[in-house]
């Protein structure tokens, strides 16, 4: 009985350690693939950028996070421009691999999440600003920005909640995340349950403290006149 | 072993090629998703069902279960039944008193982890269905004399079906891609095959965009037999 | 998997019954049944039409045919292997199994048809190509002052390194409990992983056996890498390669020990080796 709580005690105290690597990825994961999301959005009502875009958004939703994963971390790293480049201290390093691709991956879903926001807004209400003679930024900044805020959020909160699942892939190139550091001790340990439930704890307090966060950020926006 | 031949030897269907490969890889790679689909589908609206049951406790089973499936990566729910299988089915023979019949198939235990996490969402799709159903429309019909099945055939199923199949859709994309991650436990779906070949030919590259190309092959191609059905679902439901 | 016993139960019954009416035929007319994993190259892989091929392979051939007795190689994976040997639906293991008293108590090994040992490889001119203790032998049964300087220096030279390894395998367990937290482990679920990020420098050495890694350095891309360090052996890395058979079923071993014997003293073993390792893994070469 000890051992088990001894054993217990110190998978957590490693998930622990891994548990800043795997929120790093979340947070940088997040902040980059909305970025570029936004940029594949105004990307769309550009006439050179909407193929482009179009053809990421179709690739990268098209074919497993896993794989795109392997294409950063070991596809590129074959080619000469990378592996013999600038970029390579960079691409060099797995945690960096893992990043860009939950970056360029998350990114095409949540430029659909956008796409569709900006679509729902009443085309009367632009016209409306328009005829009120607001400048391409107010109309923006008053607007559009608050409506695909709103309407966006339920639908970017999932994603985000995807994103945060989705850093456990990093685990498959060689980042000790949680769930490397689960898969460690399990291949040195041969006991699965007791740690996987550790570590599935931890992913769950992750998606439900966002969750969390983002329903009461929902509710606060429901709060101004609506409708 | 081929690292000096060119691409098309690499991807072709000789000796040295790995073309048949991947296209049984990808061939598995569709199976995986397809029982995954189905173990959900059967699991999903037994979740459903058991949401919506008079006994509380199962209702807040079935809700804890979605909730779990969820909010946990889906790469652990593979790795948990890829470690924890052999175990479990150890367990369950000595019940029976018969010796460890070693690790289960590795498609029996990839599909099925698959199936669980598409079971919860796929829960989640059918009862946003069933809430759809006016309970007025559930009153007349049985009013107008109409048995369960009849109701379920000509009042319930098409509006369900109407309202479910896009997002069922989506959930199949999900699993399709899902499948990637059973590569894990070493079954040789695309994933896999790709992984082995740009490694024992050292051109991860070549392979991955080859693999790429096929999974598109296969996410494009469902996208367009879901957007068939969808319109010919809607006119089997007729006007809405 | 409650309906296991089903089919068992009706195959005794109808073994039961032939037994009443005919004498078993004779050993040398059924068909063996020998469990590999296919994904152990250059011992036993899968080429990429599906079929098996390797050192073991082509080994087994020739036994076979020395034995008279018809074999069919079943690809499974490892984790099986075992269970599937003592429930009988293999006959025996032939996947490069080393031998270690652990697994000496559950299985009952034939005569080794290989040894080899474990090398460091790192690239050429990289940070760790002048690794101590060239060619020394690292034995690991042999515990003692010698072996333990032997480590010492090991881990000086690692330390701050970063090393890739197959996960759970017996140079993960090495490093993890010899060499300790000085250096940087990395864990790659297969070789050819490991492989890539060895040739592209993201780790500095790899350990691993010198019957895989002789064939990677013939290669192109493996022109690049050196071999170094002391040769491991002993401990969880085991004493060569043998069959594996179930544990009493000697008669079948005697009769393959026989052939192995035959084959060792023709040059068999020296010359598939030399083919599918690029060099002699034989036994008795003086270790």
């Amino acid at each position: 009985m000890n051992d088990e709580l001894a054993f217990l005690a110190m998978t957590a105290l490693a998930i622990a350690r891994a548990l800043p690597v795997t929120v790093l990825l979340s947070v940088a994961g997040a902040l980059g693939s909305s970025g570029l999301a936004g940029v594949l959005v105004v990307a769309q009502a550009t006439r050179l950028g909407r193929p482009i875009a179009q053809l990421w958004i179709f690739v990268f939703r098209g074919t497993p996070l896993l794989l795109q994963m392997f294409m950063v971390y070991y596809g590129l790293a074959a080619l000469g421009p990378i592996r013999h480049g600038p970029l390579w201290p960079a691409f060099r390093e797995p945690v960096f691999c893992a990043w860009l691709a939950l970056t360029c991956c998350c990114s095409a879903y949540i430029a659909e999440v956008l796409r569709a926001a900006l679509a729902a807004i009443p085309k009367g209400q632009i016209e409306a600003a328009l005829a009120c003679g607001m400048s391409r930024w107010t109309r923006v900044r008053r607007i559009i920005a608050p409506q695909m805020l709103r309407l966006a959020l339920p639908a970017y909160g999932n994603e985000l909640v995807m994103l945060i699942k989705s850093t456990s892939l990093a685990s498959t190139i060689t980042v000790v995340d949680v769930t490397g550091v689960a898969q460690l001790v399990i291949a040195h340990s041969y006991r699965t349950l007791e740690v996987f439930c550790l570590a599935a704890a931890v992913y769950l307090g992750l998606t439900a403290g966002l969750t969390a966060l983002l329903r009461r950020l929902e509710a606060k926006l429901m709060e101004g006149p609506r409708r | 072993m081929g690292e000096d031949s060119p691409a098309i030897v690499l991807l072709g269907f000789g000796a040295e090629g790995w073309g048949r490969a991947l296209i049984a890889g990808a061939g598995l790679t569709l199976m995986v998703a397809l029982a995954a689909m189905a173990i959900g589908t059967v699991l999903g609206a037994m979740l459903t069902a058991a949401q919506a049951s008079r006994w509380r406790g199962l209702a807040r089973l079935a809700t804890v279960y979605g909730l779990v499936l969820r909010g946990v990566p889906e790469l652990l729910v593979v790795l948990l039944l890829y470690f924890g299988a052999p175990g479990l089915l150890a367990w369950v023979a000595a019940l029976f008193g018969l010796p460890s019949p070693g690790s289960p198939p590795a498609f029996l235990t990839g599909s099925l982890a698959i199936g669980l996490v598409s079971a919860a969402y796929q829960a989640e799709v059918f009862r946003g269905g069933l809430i759809a159903v006016p309970s007025g429309q559930i009153e007349a019909a049985m009013a107008a004399g109409m048995g369960p099945v009849k109701r379920f055939r000509r009042i319930i199923a098409p509006q369900v079906l109407h309202r479910v199949l896009p997002p069922l859709g989506n959930i199949w994309q999900f699993n399709l891609k899902d499948s990637a991650l059973v590569s894990i436990t070493g079954l040789a779906e695309l994933m896999r095959t790709s992984l082995v070949a740009a490694g024992s030919t050292r051109r991860p590259f070549l392979f991955f965009v080859a693999a790429m190309v096929l999974y598109l092959v296969l996410t494009s191609a469902s996208s367009a037999l879901f957007r068939m059905l969808e319109r010919r679902g809607q006119r089997w439901a007729g006007p809405a | 998997m409650i309906r296991a016993p089903g089919p068992r139960l009706v195959l005794a019954l109808v073994l039961a019954l032939g037994a009443c009416h005919a004498t078993p035929p004779p050993a040398g007319l059924r068909e063996l049944v020998i469990g590999t994993e296919g994904a152990y190259p250059p011992w036993n892989f899968t080429r990429a039409d599906g079929s098996l091929a390797g050192f073991e392979p082509e080994y087994l051939r020739v036994l076979c045919a020395r034995l008279h007795r018809r074999c069919r190689l079943v690809p499974m994976d490892w984790d099986g292997m075992i269970g599937a040997l003592q429930t009988g639906k293999i006959d025996l293991i032939a996947d490069a199994v080393q031998i270690t008293p652990e697994r000496a108590a559950v299985l009952a090994f034939g005569r080794p048809y290989g040894l080899s040992t474990g090398l460091t490889a790192t690239l050429r001119n990289g940070a760790l190509a002048d690794l101590p203790d060239r060619d020394a032998l690292m034995d690991f049964d042999r515990q003692g002052p010698a072996l333990d300087a032997m480590i010492a220096r090991m881990r000086k030279a690692l330390a701050g390194k970063v090393v890739g390894v197959a996960l759970s395998g017996a140079f993960d367990t090495f490093l993890n409990q010899a060499i300790g937290p000085g250096v940087t482990v990395r864990y790659y679920r297969t070789m050819g992983e490991r492989d890539l990020d060895l040739l592209n420098g993201r780790i500095d050495a790899t350990i691993e056996d010198e019957t895989y890694l002789r064939p990677l350095l013939a290669t192109r891309d493996g022109a690049g890498l050196v071999l170094g360090g002391p040769r491991m052996i002993g401990g969880t890395m085991g004493r060569g390669e043998a069959l594996a058979f179930r544990r009493g079923d000697n008669q079948l071993r005697g009769e393959f020990d026989r052939a192995i014997e035959a084959t060792l003293a023709d040059d068999t073993v020296r010359r598939l080796g030399l083919k599918w390792f690029r060099m002699d893994a034989s036994p008795g070469r003086g270790h």
